[in-house]
């Protein structure tokens, strides 16, 4: 892919890594593709130990207190990953676009204990998808071809599909994959492709559903055998 | 006056109990010295318009805010540093709190549903739990005044044991959304109930109040005064007679006598300088919530004596109750791709099920003695981190399943009667102290077989709701023992110091005021005789509106 992205690649969470690669390289030589992660646990990854924003932040005002910690190959992975599970696709942008991956960044660099359940999931996850990817097609997953990340991601992205021994990398790519969605529905572009044209003040009574919407429940409810009152 | 001068009333609380207790009070020409424990708090601090993206996390709940980045509350919740409280082996129960001015009513869901005939006379129909020494129809006229007072919407719908309001009480509710039209549809196949839901939000003007402008989760506090809080109305008005005193960070602990057992006040820890302070009163009032008031009076020791105050009947800290909880959620084909439009509405209920079984009760067929309401949700709202739950896949048909799903997804929730058990209560933990030194509560909590079979039951109602309307569960709810909230989880607590007609068997009369101090007072949920299935701040508004106007009497003739 785009070399732009991959320039910096050095700076990994050594320990992770080296931990996920000796793991990778013992399972390689058994099985050379797909398989490398049988029999691996995943690496603890130290809480961070920051404070929050406290019992009483600034609410008009928000910030965030905390340091971000992702290394530059980990948000390299996380752009590459984040734009495949929601590629742009005509008027809507791919995540990276709105911010995806520095959010990812946020959520895992959070003092908080279900955020360090997504960090080790992430930090671990990201350091396989590399590791995978090179053991595959000899390069980091950012700079694999297309096809070849999907052939990896379809290993894991499926509930029904995944590939045996592959269960952690699966339930790293739906944390990712739920935290993607999370932080790209919640921004002005996701609203208006999901359609939710709320949190506009208005004046004077409700308006309630526009005569399209009540037409169309309308005819859901007496399809259904059933009896519609208007609101 | 300053919070050092003696006042007519000392106060202490500033949430739904105390701040309508306060504005009665001094509307009648009482001083009163308010005290409350947290910081003093203006809703002007709301984030009304935040997207969830301009908040850390997208806003999710974490140990720090616990509903959220943008919710109301400031320095509370169920775990607060410095100020722990314990459980008893085996029990578990969740202790919230909310110290600030105004208490719980910044971020509460505004939900008013009366208690009805049947909810004050629970144990002469079913010979379970305890009577109130009232009835519906005493309470019936405080009921209207209050939610005159504070703003209720909602319909008169004439149902069993939830009863109509008095003519022009109730505000216009806002028009039904689409998903609940839907519900309703189900509903009225198979009879159940859904109608008009009842909260304290302004869809028409009062005062200075605005109307809703139908954004804004109502939890984040409302500055424009539609979502009733009592910093926004109770408090403010007490102000305006200038009779009111307000002392935030006022953490009382102890009721003082003198020696002829009457009250003279309270002590609290200045919470500014740690100092120790007395405030002083001709009678005192207590509404610092039900675990908190407990607390109070059984850290007050008259004479060393060890079972506290007001406590001759031993059962100050008993009764402990909180709201069954349990939820189920599923997802509707036939609402997948519905047209858009602006649901935000009064973002809360619009319309809910109200108990509609009572007769299979009565005939034992159904085999649950008390029973529930259902809150529903399912709006095309801001999605949330939630967004992407249950999808599966990658790439462009996960983008096509996203916006096929949308709107598509309501969830109920039961809310239910518990009725008060012997192994349901708490007392002081004389080993552990919080960090200003005072000896902290220990729960002892447990559910009992009638809670678990209404669950069944709501599970059961729900699923042929759901099955009329062509929907799929999310997943199967868990046996009742594990889908049951845990208690304290609902912050719906009551019950600590229940009123009575009887001084043997309960902690104070129908007027609130204590069987054993004539002048001392508890105007908050503690007072609850049974917790109805009904969310208990407009009833805990009632009542302290009737004790604080039999005060004013008191006060006034001279007899306090």
């Amino acid at each position: 892919m785009t070399t732009d992205k991959t320039a910096n690649l050095v700076s990994v969470d050594r320990r992770v890594t080296l931990k996920w690669l000796m793991g990778a390289m013992a399972a390689g030589q058994l099985a050379a593709c797909g398989d490398a992660a049988k029999g691996i646990t995943w690496a603890e990854v130290e809480a961070i130990k920051g404070k929050g924003y406290g019992t009483d932040p600034d609410l008009i005002n928000p910030s965030v207190p905390w340091p971000l910690t992702m290394t530059q190959a980990e948000l390299v992975a996380a752009t590459e990953l984040a734009d495949l599970i929601l590629p742009a696709e005509g008027d809507y942008p791919a995540p990276s676009k709105l911010g995806t991956p520095a959010f990812i960044n946020e959520w895992i660099s959070a003092p908080y204990p279900d955020q360090h359940k997504d960090r080790v999931l992430i930090v671990n996850g990201l350091a396989w998808l590399d590791a995978e990817s090179k053991i595959r097609n000899g390069v980091e997953f950012a700079r694999a071809d297309a096809g070849a990340q999907k052939l990896l991601l379809d290993d894991i992205a499926f509930k029904a599909k995944v590939k045996p021994g592959l269960e952690k990398p699966a339930e790293f790519f739906a944390r990712f994959r739920s935290l993607t969605l999370g932080a790209y529905y919640t921004t002005r572009e996701g609203w208006a492709e999901i359609g939710y044209v709320g949190n506009q003040p208005g004046t004077g009574d409700y308006a309630g559903p526009t005569p399209e919407a009540s037409a169309h429940i309308r005819g859901v409810i007496e399809g259904m055998g059933l009896t519609y009152t208007a609101p | 006056m300053t919070p050092e001068e003696p006042h007519d009333a000392v106060v202490v609380g500033s949430g739904a109990g105390g701040a309508m207790a306060a504005w009665v009070l001094t509307r009648a020409g009482a001083s009163v010295l308010m005290l409350e424990a947290g910081r003093d708090y203006s809703p002007d601090e709301a984030p009304m318009l935040n997207m969830a993206m301009d908040a850390p996390l997208r806003g999710v709940g974490t140990p720090d805010k616990r509903f959220g980045f943008y919710d109301a509350t400031v320095d509370g919740g169920w775990e607060m540093p410095g100020e722990p409280y314990t459980m008893a082996e085996g029990s578990e129960f969740m202790w919230w709190r909310s110290r600030m001015l105004g208490g719980r009513t910044n971020h509460w869901a505004r939900n008013s549903f009366r208690m009805g005939p049947y909810d004050f006379k629970p144990k002469t129909r079913d010979s379970l739990g305890y009577d109130w020494p009232v009835s519906y129809e005493d309470i019936a006229p405080w009921y209207d005044r209050t939610e005159k007072l504070v703003g209720v919407y909602g319909s008169n719908d004439g149902l069993e044991n939830h009863p109509n309001s008095g003519p022009g009480v109730l505000q216009p509710p806002p028009k039904f959304r689409v998903w609940e039209t839907f519900l309703k549809a189900g509903g009225d196949a198979i009879n159940i109930p859904v109608v008009a839901a009842r909260r304290a939000v302004l869809t028409k003007k009062i005062d200075e109040r605005s109307p809703c402008y139908w954004a804004s989760a109502c939890g984040r506090g409302c500055s424009i005064g539609a979502a009733f809080q009592t910093t926004t109305s109770l408090i403010p008005w007490a102000k305006k007679t200038g009779k009111l005193t307000i002392a935030t960070g006022a953490m009382v602990y102890e009721v003082l006598l003198d020696a002829g057992g009457k009250a003279t006040g309270v002590r609290y820890i200045d919470k500014a300088t740690g100092s120790h302070k007395e405030a002083k009163g001709r009678v005192v009032v207590i509404a610092a919530s039900t675990g908190e008031t407990a607390r109070i009076l059984l850290n007050s020791r008259p004479n060393g004596r060890s079972e506290g105050l007001s406590n001759s009947s031993g059962q100050v800290g008993r009764n402990l109750m909180d709201t069954v909880g349990s939820s189920v959620s599923a997802l509707f084909p036939q609402l997948e791709g519905r047209p858009r439009y602006n649901e935000d509405g009064a973002m809360g209920l619009h319309a809910y099920i109200p108990f509609w079984d009572y007769k299979r009760i009565q005939s034992g067929e159904v085999d649950t003695p008390r029973g529930y309401h259902v809150e529903i949700g399912g709006s095309f709202g801001d999605p949330g981190m939630g967004a992407g739950s249950g999808l599966d896949g990658y790439g462009s048909s996960l983008r096509a399943d996203v916006k096929r799903r949308y709107g598509s997804r309501i969830g109920f929730t039961q809310r239910g009667e518990m009725i008060p058990n012997a192994n349901s209560f708490c007392s002081i933990d004389t080993s552990t102290k919080d960090r200003f030194g005072i000896p902290v509560l220990k729960f002892n909590f447990a559910w009992s077989d009638s809670e678990l079979k209404q669950v069944k039951h709501f599970q059961n109602a729900m699923k042929e709701l759901i099955d009329k309307l062509g929907g799929t569960l999310v997943e199967e709810p868990p046996e009742p023992a594990r889908a049951i909230s845990k208690g304290g989880e609902i912050i719906h607590e009551v019950g600590t110091c229940r009123m009575g007609a009887d001084a043997r068997d309960s902690v104070v009369n129908q007027f609130g005021k204590s069987w054993d101090v004539d002048n001392l007072y508890l105007t908050d949920g503690s007072v609850f005789a049974s917790k109805a299935h009904k969310n208990p701040t407009i009833t805990i508004m009632a009542l302290a509106m009737r004790s604080a106007d039999s005060i004013a009497t008191r006060l006034r003739t001279g007899e306090l």
